[in-house]
């Protein structure tokens, strides 16, 4: 994974995460990312402690060290706390099955994306509802792309330490 | 109008669709499918190459549904030699370095190296890169929604 930044940001400072990363160079897709970052932290029924979940279950399978560190503030207000992501890291059982059903989604999303055969289907329906579901993988859509996209374009360190940051809006 | 008061006939004329799939969430999916659509019309890279990069991520990630969509018209010789593309003289130095950085992303973004990415940028610099970067995300996340909800058709129209 290369350290070295492989573009140059925009050299604004406006304050918001995307804008002034190297995502705001393209400016046809700015407003879009704008817009559905706001749409995927605030317009669905996942609360924001499940929708960083998902978020950081996905950035362990990415590798992405930045989106790792990152808590969002409004996740841990919502009650998201430290031992909730070591369980989940460590598959140590201390989930609920709420939160087993949202990483088990995760994981068949990124490594067997298809049709979810009718056992994990089912777990899925014991515990989200069918816009949870959609709202889960839209989500996914969203921070799996955007992790990925932060790898390569370079620039990240071997480690980083947890910080917490506001959703851009 | 919600999904639960519209007439069955509406209903069945859209299964298998991304609008159907989503009804229950435009407020997400519209926001999705406009920064999807938001990729063919960049002045940072051609849409020809965008169409090529998707068609091999469809392959690698072997959805036959990604691969049939057409989102931008091809050669049927650029269809063809797609699996084969770093020895085809169908395709463009550009095109090529696009493909092959699609290629290592697909695989694992950890592992897309300072050369590949020079590669892109010498052809379309920084801005091109980072559209091709954000381009491959959102075209995987289609390719994979597709695969999931088990659609017959890729064409992002939310409801």
């Amino acid at each position: 994974m290369s350290i070295k930044p492989r573009v140059q940001s925009p050299r604004s400072d406006t304050g918001n995460l995307i804008r002034d990363s190297a995502l705001g160079l393209v400016p046809e897709t700015l407003p879009h990312y704008l817009q559905l970052t706001v749409a995927i932290w605030d317009k669905g029924p996942l609360t924001p402690a499940e929708i960083e979940l998902a978020r950081l279950r996905n950035a362990g399978h990415v590798g992405c060290v930045m989106c790792q560190a990152v808590r969002y503030d409004i996740a841990v207000e919502d009650g998201l706390s430290e031992e909730v992501v070591s369980s989940m890291r460590a598959e140590d059982g201390g989930l609920t099955a709420r939160q087993q059903s949202i990483v088990r989604f995760v994981d068949h999303y990124l490594h067997n994306p298809s049709k979810p055969d009718p056992e994990l289907q089912t777990a899925l329906d014991e515990q989200l509802s069918e816009v949870e579901q959609v709202h889960l993988a839209l989500l996914m859509a969203y921070f799996n792309g955007f992790s990925r996209c932060a790898v390569a374009l370079g620039g990240m360190p071997d480690s980083m330490p947890r910080m917490e940051i506001s959703v851009p809006r | 109008m919600h999904y639960w008061s519209q007439p069955m006939a509406d209903i069945n004329a859209d299964a298998g669709t991304y609008a159907r799939a989503t009804r229950s969430l435009a407020e997400i999916a519209q926001p999705f499918a406009a920064l999807y659509r938001a990729f063919w019309t960049l002045e940072s890279l051609p849409a020809e190459t965008l169409e090529l990069c998707r068609l091999r991520q469809a392959q690698l990630l072997g959805s036959d549904l990604a691969w049939r969509h057409e989102q931008f018209g091809l050669s049927a010789q650029q269809r063809e030699d797609l699996k084969h593309w770093p020895s085809s003289p169908v395709y463009s130095d550009a095109e090529k370095a696009c493909l092959e950085f699609t290629e290592i992303h697909a695989m694992d973004a950890r592992a897309i190296t300072d050369a590949q990415a020079d590669a892109v940028k010498q052809h379309y610099g920084d801005v091109g890169l980072v559209a091709l970067v954000q381009a491959l995300g959102v075209f995987d996340a289609v390719t994979r929604l597709g695969l999931i909800w088990d659609l017959e058709t890729l064409e992002l129209n939310a409801s």
